[in-house]
């Protein structure tokens, strides 16, 4: 067990409450402000995709960690790959699988 | 199922667990990745059980364990799970008629057990049904029941597993691609993709600034973005 992780996720997990809990708890009557409404649709796309971009640009990936780099980071690679997977098939699954292939294949080609 | 007082409330639970059946499959392969991603980070399958049953909110595990990986500031976490969590306010407000009425600790519990998929058969079947709370609880916790149940499982079982793949396999890039294809679904209107497009932009240009407030700027300006489109395309 690592404490610290813990602790972070169980401060993650008091915001989540909070948020679920928020009507739930408080008045039937109080109306969220509309700037809040409209502001809610953009978040999904605004954060989600942003999430995406320290996870293919930063650091490194730890197959390169373990094995070397090389001079193509293959997340770049495996990330367009899935999109473009994304695009056509529309699902989630093959995406996560394209991604994972073309990072392993994007490596070893460079080897 | 002793605890429930009646027939009608038995086959209310009943009928809130096959209500959720259709919704599974979904959840199994984004439970396993939740479970295995903290193992990838170099945690124990004690820590990623643990997380995942306090927070019990999939695609915010998943960042929270992404910013924790980066060495991120515990407000920038906090601020991105509250973004990700943030359409739970809305379900919350639609939810909160039907069980207001209800005692505190069962109405935090329903808070806690407020998932994606319990709004939405929750939000289909409370308003067209003559139910009495007690019923209502019954359909909402049974069909809750069910999903956390599974949920933590797959997370349970995505730890374990990840404990015997070795890190060469690099599974925490699952992570970045998970959101790849949620962030991608997303994008329905022109206005949707301006704000991904921006937001992106700004994360990246501000992937070197201290305690990841990069990603904060580009969420703050990816929804700005986005609120102006909309504005200025339907003003056209």
């Amino acid at each position: 067990m690592h404490p610290e992780f813990l602790w972070t996720t169980a401060a993650c997990a008091l915001v989540t409450i909070a948020l679920k809990s928020s009507f739930i708890e408080g008045s039937r009557h109080i109306h969220l402000p509309r700037w809040f409404r409209e502001a809610l649709e953009f978040v999904p796309p605004a954060v989600l995709i942003a999430l995406v971009v320290p996870g293919v640009f930063k650091g490194q990936s730890s197959l390169e960690a373990a094995l070397g780099a090389v001079a193509i980071d293959p997340r770049i690679v495996a990330a367009a790959a899935a999109s473009a997977v994304y695009w056509v098939t529309q699902r989630t699954m093959p995406t996560l699988g394209a991604g994972m292939a073309c990072l392993y294949g994007a490596y070893w080609l460079q080897l | 199922m002793a605890f429930l007082e009646s027939n009608a409330q038995t086959a209310r639970a009943l009928q809130g667990m096959r209500s959720m059946l259709p919704l599974l499959p979904g959840i199994i392969p984004f439970g396993l990745i939740a479970g295995l991603t903290p193992i990838t980070l170099g945690y124990h399958w004690s820590d990623s059980i643990l997380a995942s049953i306090w927070m019990f909110a999939g695609a915010s595990q998943l960042a929270a364990y992404q910013l924790i990986g980066e060495g991120a500031s515990i407000w920038v976490i906090l601020m991105t799970v509250a973004a990700i969590n943030l359409r739970y306010v809305l379900y919350s407000a639609s939810m909160a008629p039907f069980l207001t009425d209800a005692s505190r600790p069962v109405r935090l519990l329903a808070g806690y057990g407020l998932t994606d998929q319990i709004y939405a058969i929750a939000h289909r079947d409370f308003p067209v049904n003559t139910w009495d709370l007690s019923e209502r609880l019954a359909y909402y916790f049974g069909g809750t029941l069910v999903i956390w149940l599974l949920w933590q499982s797959c997370v349970l079982a995505g730890a374990l597993l990840g404990q015997v793949v070795p890190a060469m396999w690099s599974l925490e890039f699952m992570i970045p691609l998970t959101f790849l294809a949620l962030g991608l679904s997303t994008l329905k209107t022109t206005a949707h993709r301006m704000a991904a497009v921006s937001g992106a932009l700004v994360t990246y240009l501000g992937l070197d600034a201290p305690l990841n407030l990069g990603l904060i700027a580009g969420a703050l300006v990816g929804i700005t973005v986005g609120v102006l489109s909309k504005r200025v395309l339907h003003a056209s």
